[in-house]
């Protein structure tokens, strides 16, 4: 009764390329009839409201055939915070064609998109995007990209919430190219030490990797407070009043939160995605992707700098609808021209059909975004403790191969074996040495061996679980701080580690982190927005995989060298 | 344990209001707006008949006794769950969706609250149901069952997320604000 | 006026106080608690050493080069090892009997006939007596039908063997009520053809014809070398509730031994083997008759030498001694029942099985303070002094208990082994140290429960049980009922859990709260109980505890919420006041060491007296 039997009838005679075709993996995938009535649609509907918008002295009354008397709260929010008032009107006025060239033609700047977006409304948003096919959708992501230079996400998560593993992969990760290291939990009272393996793996493989730990929200924020991690992202935000309430919040609420962050000088984005309102069966018979620019104009009122979207956790709804994949990639033009930060899916596990896995990702990596996965899983998926990625470990060589074939950066690179087994190995020694400095349950040679070698979770010898648990109570009855762990780094050896992590917290007091897109170079310079901001304007304009990226890019595993075809290139 | 060749078909015979019942070790099986009308199998094509079948067999082997309810003014599998834990004399329901979706409720607990869940319906086949019946009988005696070992199958997104908004979404039109909770017997007849 | 930090390494804490000492007067400021790094006497000490200093000025508020002097105990290497041994096993031979006990076996009482499977029942001869077995797969109503159609045709339909648990529910559609034993998974392996007999119990009982010699013996029509012979099977099936028994040509179960090698007992002269069989009784005899024990061996590839050999190594890796110098000085054994399946069984039935735990210890003179001392000089930037060996300055601070008077005798019962030590009227001290503590109580409650779960054996140690018995309220194990105004968590409903400061924890066991808890208190009482008087009778004045006067305990189980009172109720024959220490009147029983460091510091205290090792 798992999902991979097949559902083929026995009793009716088939063809025997019938019986082939039967058993593709792409038939294990689930795909059904819209009922656009419903919301089961993904964004051509004839329920979804005509775009409408009117201000009475400085205030929007009437929002997309609403008056403000039958605004629910997302309609009030989006309204009151949102939509520009004095350009929205004479934004709203122009020809939702006119907005889509304007998109999609070079000659017209990335500016002047963005300044026009700020005066529309959600339904004016969709009513835009619907012209677009996915060409013209991918066309928009690369020019309304927030950051120049693209780049990823990486989940580093373990079966057995081993802090060594977490720290070896994530070390792995960083220096394979990852911008940034996401984890979560199994066991959600190991979080400290499956956070600091994080961080500390992240700071081996490269200097200014960001790391974050997603947990409930009140520990989530304690982690980042301290310092023991660099960034939040899992504040999930819905596109229905409903759905919202059933989470006991509201847009205010989840402002709120943002602003705590913002306060300390945390990076922080929200969550949203299409799919997850009908799933939950309150879509208010609206369509998946009219939600999602709800859930979009709301991050953009709360003045969060970014978005996880791309449907996320709900991939299997508009992945089993007609032009669902196509809605999804929408969704991410709509976040880039709102000029939010986009992480931009492809994350969660989508498809039995490693063909239909990878056309799903090409909308996204094609025109690059500011984290073209918002989770590759750098770990196996079974070790993945989100419940599985749309990519993994071993894609690694075709993510680099595709890289390459087609000339794009999607933020990773081949690194030799030796100079991996290094990372691993530095990782696993660092952590050893941090939990004996402070007195957590000691990392032995063994487990650093088998750190510096292992796949998956398996391949690592079991660790006292109790002993563990009670070193990562004992880490918050502490008061342990990002500040303490780079003291303790310093004082094992391990000082070029404790460097590269003292300087990731420096950023919460200059808060450069805040800005748009912001993450770390090699050098610790925040690359955004604002300091890397997208100037695409057609060909030969805009990001380019040239020079010395381009060079480290064609490097795979095995390449035949032209200079002596008998060897290859190292 | 499995199905057997012939089939059974399940029919709901309403026997009147669904009241508070006094049996200290009743099960109360809530079910869902849709379940067996119009409703018949699960999201993996375990029929109806036999998810009832197998959840009263569980209660029977137990030695445990059980009603079954049919609730019509909400398709939320906590709600339903919970108004059958207030009505049973143990304080124990099972409730139970169309697609199969399961959960053990207890009367005192929150609403969101459970015993335990089983979210993945296309995980639940006919051996399951029957644990599930087990285990609410015993909790229903008072005693602590193992929990029903719970699967997991990461790639039971990609198959079966978009069919369950689906079914949900169905289940959610079968709602009737007006109609009041029956209890009902479940007539099995098995066709050959 | 100079501010001192004492500081006491342990075996698995390391504790510090911290005073400001003027001439002999002492403000004491603060004591601070942290894990013990490596093994105490160790140079590992040194991390644990300096955090326990750094919270301990923390706490006080002070800066660290306000800091004059830390104190440090002389302390000495002990290391300990536990083992385990199964020394019991159930062997059953040609599927002969089935003796597991499902929740919800079918019907009552007894029946007798052959053994035909359900598919097979239809060729069956009317009037022949039947035991059915159900094999894998089969539906409850399907086979209920079967079975009626058989009896309807006349066929003496007796019992039923089956391998769903669909028992009840079988029996309760039949036209006859008959015994069904069910979950048996290896139904399979049933042997066909054969005299069987099928017994079920009511509800609360258990059989009493398949679980007695004579009663086999009526069933199966033997004689009296049969009867003999099958007696092993009457003693395994005893206290079950259903049973099913197959006549079989060379059918059997035994109980046999399994032989886990000896232990070379070295002591007066003498060398000694004893099984490690035979049980802790014999062990522990054997132990008294070469006391003092000089040294133990065990054998390699059993779990016991493997023990002993990694004791001598890890001791040998800690001090440079070589392994051939080591002596173990000390060992427990300790009988306990371990369940486990039984080879042969055909319904992965379970025996609890006798199994023989032990514990042993070793300690060296040698130790490498030292170097200790100065790894902390080097990291706090002050002077370090090494003074007072722990026995004695234990004592010394445990006479700081308010009421207590010379002799007196403390107990520190620690993680790996038993301390205690003695000041007598003269001012001499001795001391002893005995194998066996907290671990060795964690491994026994551990096995005797089947848990496989040390953190919540170690959760049923230290904390009292209670069992929910609604959302509402729980009923402690002392029989008072507690309420609740929000709901308890679901994960602990109807469950016997441990009341912990964090709330409520479930203990993975169905069987009774009294169950754990006579198995918690039997495990104290093997233990503590026992090491404690093993000790004390090796430092009473001529071995008599009556001339104990007051023993004091000290030491994290001192906190423990029955071992003080299972200690002192066992001593009360022998007119010894035992309590609780409290170092200072404030300390409670930690912080004896550190406080007595600097005690002895400011010239408080008496002066060192020499001090005799009595076991090492």
């Amino acid at each position: 009764m798992t999902a991979v039997e097949p559902r083929s009838d026995s009793t009716v005679r088939t063809s025997k390329r019938t019986e082939i075709l039967e058993a593709r993996p792409v038939n294990l995938d689930g795909f059904v009839e819209e009922w656009p009535e419903k919301g089961l649609v993904a964004m051509e509907s004839d329920f979804d409201p005509q775009p409408s918008v009117r201000v009475e002295d400085g205030r929007i009354v009437e929002l997309d055939g609403r008056t403000r008397d039958q605004f629910d709260f997302m309609d009030t929010f989006i309204a009151d915070h949102a939509i520009d008032v004095d350009t929205c009107e004479a934004a709203m006025a122009t020809e939702s064609v006119e907005i889509a060239r304007m998109i999609v033609d070079p000659r017209t700047s990335r500016a002047d998109v963005v300044a026009l977006g700020r005066g529309l409304t959600p339904a004016k948003i969709l009513d835009v995007v619907k012209l677009m096919n996915v060409v013209e959708i991918m066309m928009g992501i690369q020019k309304t990209r927030s950051r120049r230079t693209p780049a990823n996400q990486a989940h580093s998560t373990s079966a057995k919430d081993n802090p060594i593993q977490v720290a070896a992969d994530a070390a792995e990760g960083a220096v394979r190219g990852f911008a940034e290291l996401e984890t979560t939990l199994g066991v959600v009272r190991y979080a400290p030490l499956v956070a600091i393996g994080l961080q500390v793996g992240g700071q081996v493989g490269r200097g200014g990797t960001l790391t974050q730990c997603a947990l409930e929200e009140a520990t989530e924020l304690d982690l980042g407070m301290r310092g023991i991690t660099a960034y939040a992202e899992t504040i999930s935000i819905y596109g229905t009043e409903s759905v919202f309430v059933d989470g006991d919040d509201t847009p205010w609420s989840k402002a709120f939160l943002a602003s705590a962050y913002a306060s300390r000088g945390i990076k922080m984005r929200f969550t949203s995605g299409t799919g997850s309102e009908v799933q939950m069966g309150n879509a208010e018979g609206r369509s998946m992707l009219y939600l999602e620019i709800r859930c979009i104009l709301m991050a953009k009122g709360a003045g969060v700098q970014g978005l996880q979207n791309g449907s996320i956790s709900c991939i299997g709804v508009p992945g089993a609808v007609p032009g669902g994949i196509r809605a999804v990639a929408a969704e991410n033009l709509v976040a880039s021209w709102m000029d939010l930060e986009c992480a931009s899916g492809n994350d969660q596990s989508f498809s039995h059909s490693p063909m239909r896995r990878t056309s799903r990702l090409l909308p996204q990596m094609l025109p690059g975004t500011d984290f073209v996965c918002s989770g590759y899983s750098a770990v196996p998926n079974k070790d993945n403790m989100f419940a599985g990625s749309n990519l993994e470990t071993d894609d690694y060589d075709d993510w680099n191969v595709i890289q390459r074939d087609m000339q794009v950066d999607g933020g990773l690179r081949h690194v030799r074996e030796d100079v991996i087994l290094q990372v691993r190995n530095k990782a696993a020694r660092a952590m050893q040495a941090l939990f004996a400095e402070l007195d957590l349950p000691a990392i032995t040679d063994e487990e650093v061996e088998a750190a510096t070698y292992a796949n998956s979770s398996d391949d690592y010898p079991d660790r006292d679980v109790l002993a563990d648990l009670e070193g990562a109570r004992s880490v918050m009855d502490r008061g342990i701080t990002g500040i303490d762990l780079v003291r303790v780094l310093e004082r094992a050896g391990f000082g070029d580690v404790a460097e590269n992590y003292l300087k990731v917290l420096r950023q919460r007091v200059s808060g450069d982190l805040l800005q748009t897109a912001a993450v770390l170079d090699a050098g610790f310079v925040p690359r955004a927005a604002i300091n890397d901001a997208n100037d695409y304007a057609g060909p030969g304009t805009g990001y380019r995989l040239t020079g010395e990226r381009w060079e480290e890019l064609k490097k795979l595993r095995h390449v035949t060298s032209a200079e002596n075809p008998e060897e290859e290139v190292v | 344990m499995t199905t057997t060749e012939s089939v059974r078909t399940l029919s709901l015979t309403e026997i009147g209001p669904a009241e508070r019942g006094t049996r200290p070790d009743e099960v109360v099986i809530a079910l869902s707006p849709a379940f067996g009308d119009p409703f018949t199998k699960t999201i993996v094509d375990v029929p109806h008949a036999e998810v009832i079948r197998q959840l009263l067999a569980g209660i029977e082997e137990r030695g445990g006794s059980a009603r079954v309810i049919k609730v019509y003014k909400t398709a939320d599998l906590a709600a339903i769950a919970h108004f059958g834990a207030k009505l049973s004399g143990s304080g124990i329901a099972v409730g139970v969706l169309s697609r199969g979706t399961t959960v053990l409720h207890q009367r005192d607990l929150a609403r969101l609250s459970n015993l335990e869940l089983f979210p993945q319906a296309p995980l639940l086949d006919a051996e399951v149901f029957r644990m599930i019946g087990a285990n609410a009988a015993q909790y229903a005696q008072g005693q602590s069952p193992r929990p029903v070992p719970t699967r997991n199958d990461q790639m039971a997104r990609p198959r079966w997320q978009a069919k369950a908004a689906l079914l949900h979404l169905k289940e959610f039109d079968c709602i009737d604000k007006d109609r009041n909770a029956v209890e009902v017997e479940p007539v099995i007849t098995k066709v050959d | 006026m100079s501010l001192v930090i004492g500081v006491d390494i342990g075996n698995s804490t390391t504790e510090a106080c911290i005073a400001e000492v003027e001439g002999s007067g002492i403000d004491r400021l603060a004591s601070s608690l942290t894990a013990t790094t490596g093994v105490k006497g160790t140079p590992a000490n040194t991390a644990g050493a300096v955090t326990a200093v750094r919270r301990a000025l923390e706490a006080a508020g002070r800066p660290s080069d306000a800091l004059a002097t830390v104190l440090l105990n002389e302390a000495t290497p002990v290391i300990s090892g536990l083992a385990m041994e199964t020394i019991t096993e159930t062997i059953i031979t040609e599927s002969t009997m089935i003796g597991h006990n499902p929740d919800t076996p079918g019907g009552e009482g007894l029946g007798v006939g052959t053994t035909v499977t359900l598919e097979a029942l239809g060729e069956v001869e009317a009037g022949a007596p039947a035991v059915v077995v159900v094999g894998a797969g089969a539906d409850f109503d399907d086979v209920a039908g079967a079975l009626n159609r058989a009896l309807e045709r006349g066929v003496d339909v007796v019992a039923a063997v089956m391998h769903g648990d669909d028992a009840v529910l079988v029996v309760n559609r039949l036209s006859r009520r008959i015994p069904v034993v069910d979950e048996v998974s290896a139904v399979d392996r049933v042997p066909l053809g054969m005299l069987a007999a099928v017994e079920v119990a009511p509800p609360g009982r258990t059989i009493r014809t398949l679980s007695d010699s004579y009663g086999l013996a009526s069933t199966f029509d033997l004689d009296a070398e049969q009867t003999r012979q099958v007696s092993p099977v009457a003693r395994a099936l005893s206290g079950n509730r259903s049973a099913v028994v197959v006549r079989t040509p060379a059918g059997d179960v035994t109980d046999r031994r399994i032989p886990v090698g000896t232990l070379t007992l070295t002591g007066s002269g003498r060398t000694l083997d004893v099984g490690v069989d035979g049980g802790a009784d014999a062990i522990m005899e054997a132990i008294g008759r070469v006391a003092p024990l000089t040294d133990v061996h065990g054998e390699a590839g059993t779990h016991v030498g493997g023990m002993l050999a990694n004791v001598r190594d890890t001791m040998t890796d800690v001090t440079g001694q070589p392994a051939s110098e080591i002596r173990i000085r000390d060992v427990l054994a300790v009988d306990t029942l371990v369940p486990a399946t039984v080879r042969g069984g055909l319904a992965g039935e379970v025996s609890k099985e006798n199994a023989v735990a032990l514990a042993a210890m070793v300690r060296t003179s040698r130790s490498r303070m030292q170097a200790v001392a100065d790894a902390l000089s080097t990291e706090i930037g002050c002077e370090t002094i090494i003074g007072g060996v722990e026995g004695e300055v234990a004592v010394r601070g445990a006479l700081t208990t308010p009421g207590s008077s010379v002799p007196i005798a403390i107990i520190d019962m620690g993680g790996g082994s038993t301390d205690a030590a003695l000041l007598d009227r003269d001012g001499a001290v001795s001391a002893v140290h005995v194998a066996g503590a907290g671990e060795l109580v964690t491994k026994l409650i551990d096995s005797e429960l089947g848990l496989e779960d040390r953190e919540a054996a170690e959760s049923v140690k230290r904390h009292p049980l209670a069992k929910v018995e609604s959302f509402f309220h729980v009923r402690h194990e002392d029989g008072t009922v507690q309420f609740f105004t929000e709901p308890l968590s679901p994960h602990v409903f109807a469950k016997v859990v441990t009341v912990t400061p964090d709330g409520l924890a479930p203990v993975p066991v169905r069987g009774p709260l009294e169950e754990v808890r006579r198995v918690r208190r039997e495990a104290k009482r093997r233990v503590f109980v026992v090491n404690a008087l093993r000790a004390l009778v090796q430092v009473a004045p001529q071995g008599s505890l009556r001339l104990l006067g007051s023993v004091v305990l000290l030491g994290g189980s001192a906190l423990d919420f029955e071992i003080p009172g299972m200690v002192a109720d066992a001593l009360a024959p022998f007119g010894v006041v035992c309590g609780i220490g409290n170092v200072h009147g404030t300390e409670g029983p930690r912080n004896a060491v550190a406080a007595g460091l600097v005690d002895a510091y400011a010239g408080t205290a008496a002066g060192p007296t020499p001090v005799e090792e009595v076991a090492s």
